[in-house]
């Protein structure tokens, strides 16, 4: 039923998805580090780049490189007048990254996809999308006396293979309910399977001592179940 | 595997409604107490509503389960959706009265009038949402008429808001509403829940910072909750039989807590 391999892979995945923001935050962090120190030191480049005023002091082009830094900056979303120096914007931009990060992607429950249950319950002619939002429900809910309902409707439909399949459901989580071994065994024999369908009945009569399943497979045995 | 530590409070868990199970808290108490001393009180018909996995049907369950011991009481936990089978169902448990003709209205309540109980007889409905409005309507008028005293369930969403007060929120309703916990008192129910069935050990293992986890996993919602401890355990169950080393008897693995909710689908991975 589990999977553990396939959960431990799912779970990296989700921890590298998680941490993903602060790494890149990190990242972006020392990129930006990196390119202050760098456009601050070395002189060579940056007297390169002015060549196109070569009249320029090395103060005022070192100024001039610093603007699309903080261009860079500013795309953080900080609110850093422009000629603060560039280590303070460098703390400030770890927190917009962090921020919205742990509520939006931890808890994501599926959103209620309930929609089809307010037509349902004004419009409650026997359609088919009714079961299905019911099986939706069963789904969900894991409860037992659904799971019966829902096999019932199918029985009682003609849909021997989905009664047979919603029975066992439900007898797998509560093997205590009588009607829905006797529809399993029903639907079994619809199905062909009368042997399976006394084999499960046996089984069931002598772990209940139901006498409704008893008195099924006589019928069943005596060849009388139509 | 059936000797394993875990495997009986992973059954525990197990998403089923037995009265017998029900869990004492506070603000459920409180809930609880409201509903009893409302349905002695005439006429009017109840309403408990709630997101879906707040504790409706248990609520239910419990109220049937304590009335049936002193009063007329009838659990319908599986909607009958038809009218007329609503009704002959009805007259049939209630008033023992199979007819052969369809039921109407008006046949049931020469009925009820005929057989006429000194205690009104309390119908408790379970998932009302599958009701439509035109079997409501008729709820009512039975109601109305003090044949039956009616408590309904009925799941909203947000959608289902707005039914829910265009037809409940009139004043012969009574309304209780039903929350999801907080993670206080999800720790309660957890470890009710264990320390009643003799899992010490393992009611042990949770520590305040596993509660904070399930709880803002689950969001407080008893079902989320059930969900997520049952793959939890079977998680625990594995590695019992498969890596034993691995198990911390101390404390709850919050790699496997997450595992289980990617399980169970609270975390999409
Ligand atoms: N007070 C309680 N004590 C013990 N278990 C509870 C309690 N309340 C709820 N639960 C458990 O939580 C789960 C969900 O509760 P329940 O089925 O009553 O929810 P609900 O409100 O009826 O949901 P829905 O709207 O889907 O029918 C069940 O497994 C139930 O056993
Ligand atoms: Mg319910």
């Amino acid at each position: 039923m589990l999977n553990i391999q396939n959960l431990e892979r799912r779970w990296l995945k989700y921890k590298i998805k998680f941490y993903a923001p602060y790494i890149l935050g990190l990242i972006a962090l020392l990129t930006l580090l990196i390119a202050v120190t760098y456009s601050k030191k070395s002189d060579t480049d940056e007297a390169k780049e002015s060549i196109a005023s070569p009249s320029k002091s090395t103060h005022e082009a070192s100024s001039t490189v610093l603007e699309p830094s903080m261009d860079f900056v500013r795309s953080f979303q900080t609110t850093l007048p422009m000629n603060e120096t560039p280590k303070a914007p460098l703390q400030k931009n770890a927190q917009p990254v962090r921020e919205p990060l742990p509520v939006a992607k931890l808890v994501s429950t599926p959103p209620p996809d309930l929609s089809d249950e307010k037509s349902f319950s004004l419009n409650r002619t026997e359609s088919k999308l009714d079961i299905e939002t019911l099986e939706r429900r069963f789904k969900e809910t894991s409860n037992a006396n659904l799971g019966l309902f829902i096999a019932r409707y199918h029985y009682d439909h003609g849909n021997y293979s989905e009664a047979y399949n919603f029975a066992l459901k439900t007898n797998s989580i509560s093997n205590k309910i009588e009607e829905s071994w006797i529809i399993f065994a029903k639907s079994l024999v619809k199905l062909g399977r009368a042997e399976q369908a006394k084999k499960t009945l046996q089984f069931y009569i002598t772990d209940s001592n139901s006498e409704a399943a008893r008195s099924l497979l006589d019928t069943i045995e005596r060849g009388t179940f139509k | 595997m059936e000797h394993s530590l875990f495997s009986k409070p992973r059954d525990l868990f197990l998403d089923v409604v037995n009265p017998k199970d029900y869990v004492q808290i506070d603000s459920i108490a409180h809930i609880y107490q409201s509903l009893k001393s409302s349905v002695q009180k005439p006429l009017k018909m109840i309403l408990l509503f709630g997101r879906p996995g707040t504790g409706k049907s248990m609520l239910l369950h419990k109220l049937h389960h304590d009335l049936s011991k002193h009063q007329k009481v009838f659990m319908f936990d599986i909607p009958i959706v038809d009218e007329d089978d609503f009704l002959r169902v009805l007259a049939e448990r209630i008033f023992a009265y199979s007819p052969r003709e369809t039921m109407t209205l008006t046949r049931f309540l020469e009925i009820a009038e005929a057989v006429s109980y000194t205690d009104v007889p309390i119908v408790l409905l379970d998932e009302a949402q599958l009701y439509s409005s035109s079997l409501m309507e008729k709820i009512r008028l039975i109601s109305d008429a003090r044949v039956i005293k009616f408590v309904i369930t009925l799941h909203k969403t947000d959608k289902e808001e707005i039914i829910a007060k265009e037809h409940f929120q009139t004043r012969i309703w009574e309304s209780i509403e039903l929350h999801n916990a907080t993670a206080e008192e999800l720790k309660i129910y957890i470890q009710k829940k264990l320390l009643k069935a003799n899992c010490f050990d393992v009611a042990n293992m949770f520590n305040d910072k596993n509660i904070k986890l399930v709880a803002s996993l689950t969001k407080g919602n008893f079902r989320e909750t059930n969900k997520l401890l049952f793959s939890l355990f079977s998680l625990y169950c594995w590695y019992e039989e498969n890596n034993p080393a691995l198990i911390q008897y101390n404390a709850l693995k919050s790699k496997w807590i997450e595992m289980a909710a990617i399980h169970t689908g609270l975390i999409h991975a």
